[in-house]
């Protein structure tokens, strides 16, 4: 058999790095020294390349989801959108193997439901020819990790031995390029092959070790939520979030939208770190990790325990680069791992979670919004509206009560909006829109005729199916109504009403102007086995109300319960309202797994990629809006 | 119909203006989408009729304030324009000094007791005097940015300014961190939107775009060890743009 192991001396090297420069095929990027730094970076001749380097300030996912980059190019005068994209084919010489492990991981999630099709498109241009590590950072625990060396995800291996280079063949790719490009190559011979063994012997031996295993730090995090470390150590935190632009597996993003002078615009998607205080904050100003201290505890938990739950890996290779990049130093995982690891006898805060089983998109995302045209608007206060929207094609738009879809303004940007109307009706749907941020406050200027974009309908909505003999509570606070509109619409639908009991619809306003669909209210009260209680926190004078004034709270001892153990509870409203609620709830004797609520969080891609919804483990828009009440309510970031 | 945009400046060298002017044959596409009334760095015409002032300096004399509540009256909107304006800068650095010592120390024994001109007070940001809209930041503005609130203004959106420090773009540009380098940079806490340009050509940020949040003292303390830098080295970083928080220390 053919050996897989080749070599080739070292001026034979240079000319095939050289070849590849030189051929214009590829753009060539390898590891150059940048001070007494290094980094990835176009070679211009095979002598920069430097593979004894110890590990570069960015990781190579800068080729694969770039700092800055385009999702989509328009003009705002022609209302027209370009979707091309550009990519030329790289080689990128050097890869350290914890790096190849990171990409690895970052597949994982950019593969996942909704392949992106903009990571996928670099991946498969992109060739790998990995350098196992010849010097160990100072800071590097990636033999812990057990990322010092790996045994795919690569096209071809390099080990610089010295009196020449040994090259592993990862593919049949990497083969037929070293085969046209590189000449005299001859199979290593085992004295050879040996010392890349003890290259990586002696590598692991400098490492710094962890002082447990790797497999036993999701369980470590899971009993130590509340352990003082994360307080005293983010006191000192700056909060530059330096450390998750460097990782190599952070890959949060944001989306927004930038317009030039002449109206050409562009959508672009640039990294977004979690330590920042915006990260999750909304556009009616609500952040909803506000506390330093929860934001640091955040990115070592999404490392160690949410994504390893979620993925099977820990997203942590070892590299040390957060370590570095840390001015105050408290970033690396390794002390914080160690330190928790020497007092794991007690338990600091336990979290408990299960992600829930969710269907995702299997179709590729090019985060490319369809086109919707606006067919009817309907002042409904003074500060929401209702927009119906018809969609351009002809591609069928199912839906759940309870799902959103991502509303798409050229020029300005994206928001979330909860679909209002009932999947009853065919041909187009509802959305009711509060003005509180740049989107919406542009969608009110909006007409009828004017075009919108839409993606979606996204998040696990409610399963209609479930509710079915049931009686239904509906306990909406604000503009929590309008996601609930849809399931009560559906439920009280003449073909579906049988299907279900006694409904009873508690609804708070902050005043009777605040309260929306009152007409459809009036009709709901209408029917039979409905009960519907409306509250108003405040009713300012002059305005006519007899009804009560109070929380949604108040509402609970107005109505006579019955049949209570076959009953189910949905409630949405303002994160305040939640626990108040639910308390009512368990008085009534409503049981837990028969709540369900629906939350708000900054839902930004939709898709569960790019960070900013995560209830600690869970994606908001993914594996919600909706939720059973008991698979969240042990998360300490749930509720307020 | 274009909304009409005016350009006033207070007490500042005027650069930030001088950043528009330099649009070049992009100030084509800018009288394209906004009518620009009032801007005497760069045209003799003037107009009291307009939608958004752009308002470059600080606030240092009564006069200037009584001028400055003048345009607030006018414009829908006000944009505070460059670090004079947005946080004060450079000339905050003479606020520790009582305001005739001031004039004494820059005009010497000449009597400017009845002249308005030469009354002046403590050097303030236009938020603190009137009501601020939007915030251009930087020492000067990136002409990127300029563009992008003009725009923003005109598609009657809420600009997008950074919220977040200079790191994350330092970082994104794969620089050699400064303090590695032995220099004491702002970048950690100081608002971004600038592309790190100092940092990336090797000058420490002087925080020109503001403070977004106060380090702790400790953490201060032992970074300050950890680089083997001064107290005297962090402070001279903070009195040039950001005395305010060097005074309330």
């Amino acid at each position: 058999m053919e050996s897989s192991i080749k070599k080739m001396n070292r001026e034979d090297w240079a000319d095939f790095i050289n070849n590849l420069i030189n051929n214009s095929t590829y753009e060539v990027i390898g590891v150059k020294a940048k001070g007494k730094r290094f980094i990835f970076a176009p070679l211009e001749s095979a002598d920069e390349l430097r593979l004894d380097y110890d590990t570069t300030i960015l990781p190579p996912k800068k080729y694969f989801l770039p700092q800055y980059e385009n999702l989509l190019s328009f003009d705002l005068s022609k209302q027209s959108v370009n979707i091309e994209m550009k990519e030329e084919k790289r080689i990128i010489i050097g890869v350290h193997p914890y790096d190849i492990i990171a990409l690895q991981q970052m597949d994982k999630v950019y593969f996942d439901t909704y392949i992106d099709r903009f990571y996928k498109i670099r991946r498969e241009n992109t060739i790998i020819i990995g350098s196992n590590i010849l010097n160990v950072s100072e800071r590097s625990f990636a033999t812990s990790m057990k990322a010092h060396t790996v045994t795919s995800g690569y096209d071809l291996m390099v080990t610089d031995i010295g009196s020449s280079i040994i090259i592993e063949i990862g593919t049949e790719r990497g083969k037929k390029l070293m085969e046209r490009y590189a000449t005299n190559i001859t199979d290593a011979t085992e004295a050879e092959i040996k010392k890349i063994e003890e290259i990586v012997e002696s590598i692991e031996s400098k490492d710094r070790k962890l002082k447990v295993d790797k497999e036993n730090i999701p369980n470590l995090l899971k009993r130590n939520y509340e352990h003082p470390i994360w307080r005293e150590l983010s006191e000192k935190c700056l909060q530059c979030s330096s450390c998750t632009i460097v990782c190599p597996t952070c890959y949060c993003f944001d989306i927004r939208d930038e317009v030039s002078l002449d109206l050409q615009g562009k959508r672009i998607r640039t990294w977004d770190g979690c330590l920042l205080p915006d990260f999750t904050r909304i556009a009616s100003g609500e952040v909803f990790r506000k506390d330093k201290t929860e934001r640091f505890r955040h990115r070592f938990y999404r490392k160690g325990l949410y994504i390893p739950e979620r993925y099977n890996f820990i997203a942590c290779i070892g590299c040390g680069r957060c370590s570095i990049a840390c001015i105050p130093d408290i970033a690396g995982p390794f002390n914080v791992i160690n330190k928790i690891a020497e007092d794991s006898e007690e338990t600091r805060g336990e979290i408990i979670f299960e992600i829930p089983v969710t269907r995702g998109g299997e179709e590729e995302t090019a985060y490319i919004p369809r086109n919707g045209i606006i067919r009817r608007i309907e002042k409904l206060t003074e500060f929401e509206k209702l927009f119906e929207i018809e969609l351009e094609d002809s591609i069928d738009f199912n839906y759940q009560p309870g799902q959103f879809v991502e509303v798409s303004i050229l020029g300005v940007g994206e928001a979330p909006i909860s679909i209002s109307s009932p999947p009853i009706k065919k041909g187009s749907f509802e959305l009711v829109v509060r003005r509180v941020g740049n989107v919406t406050n542009k969608l009110h200027t909006l007409r009828e005729g004017d075009k919108i974009g839409i993606r979606g309908p996204f998040g696990r909505g409610f399963d209609v199916k479930k509710f079915e003999g049931k009686n239904l509570i509906f306990v909406a606070g604000g503009i929590g109504i309008i996601p609930m509109r849809s399931l009560i619409s559906f439920i009280l639908d003449d073909s579906n009403r049988d299907r279900y009991g006694i409904v009873t619809i508690l609804y708070g306003s902050k005043t009777p102007r605040d309260i929306l669909f009152m007409d459809e209210i009036k009709e709901w009260e209408k029917k039979e086995d409905v009960i519907v209680k409306l509250t108003v926190d405040t009713c300012p004078e002059g305005i006519c109300w007899d009804g009560c004034i109070g929380l949604v709270t108040s509402l609970f001892p107005e109505v006579k319960w019955q049949d209570i153990e076959n009953t189910v509870a949905i409630v949405i409203g303002p994160p305040v309202m939640y626990k108040f609620v639910i308390k009512c709830l368990d008085t009534i004797g409503v049981k837990e797994e028969n709540i369900y609520v629906s939350l708000e969080r900054r839902m930004k891609c939709g898709i569960g990629k790019c960070g900013h919804c995560q209830i600690n483990g869970i994606y908001v828009c993914k594996e919600g809006p909706v939720f059973n009440y008991t698979e969240i309510k042990d998360l300490p970031e749930a509720f307020e | 119909m274009k909304p009409k945009v005016a350009f006033f400046d207070f007490a500042s060298c005027e650069g930030c203006e001088l950043q528009v002017a330099d649009l070049e044959e992009e100030l084509l596409d800018l009288i394209e989408i906004v009518e620009v009334v009032s801007f005497r760095e760069i045209m003799k015409e003037h107009s009291n009729n307009y939608d958004i002032a752009i308002v470059e300096g600080s606030i240092i004399r009564p006069i200037d304030e009584k001028r400055l509540k003048k345009i607030r009256r006018i414009a829908k909107t006000l944009v505070a324009f460059g670090a004079c304006a947005t946080i004060g800068g450079v000339n905050k650095i003479r606020n520790p000094w009582q305001p005739e010592e001031v004039i004494k120390e820059v005009y010497g024994d000449i009597d400017f007791k009845d002249n308005e001109f030469f009354n002046v007070s403590k050097a303030k940001a236009v938020d603190e005097v009137v009501k601020v809209d939007y915030y251009i930041y930087g020492c000067p503005p990136p002409r990127e940015e300029i563009k992008k609130v003009i725009i923003a203004l005109v598609m009657g959106k809420k600009p997008d300014i950074p919220n977040y420090p200079v790191c994350v773009e330092c970082k994104k540009n794969e620089n050699i961190c400064l303090f590695e380098l032995g220099k004491f940079c702002l970048g950690p806490i100081a608002r971004a939107g600038c592309n790190a340009i100092c940092p990336t050509n090797g000058r420490a940020c002087d925080g020109c775009r503001g403070i977004l949040s106060e380090p702790d003292t400790k953490c201060v303390e032992d970074i300050l060890k950890r680089y083997n830098l001064t107290y005297e080295e962090m402070k001279h970083r903070f009195t040039i743009f950001n005395y305010t928080l060097e005074e309330d220390r």
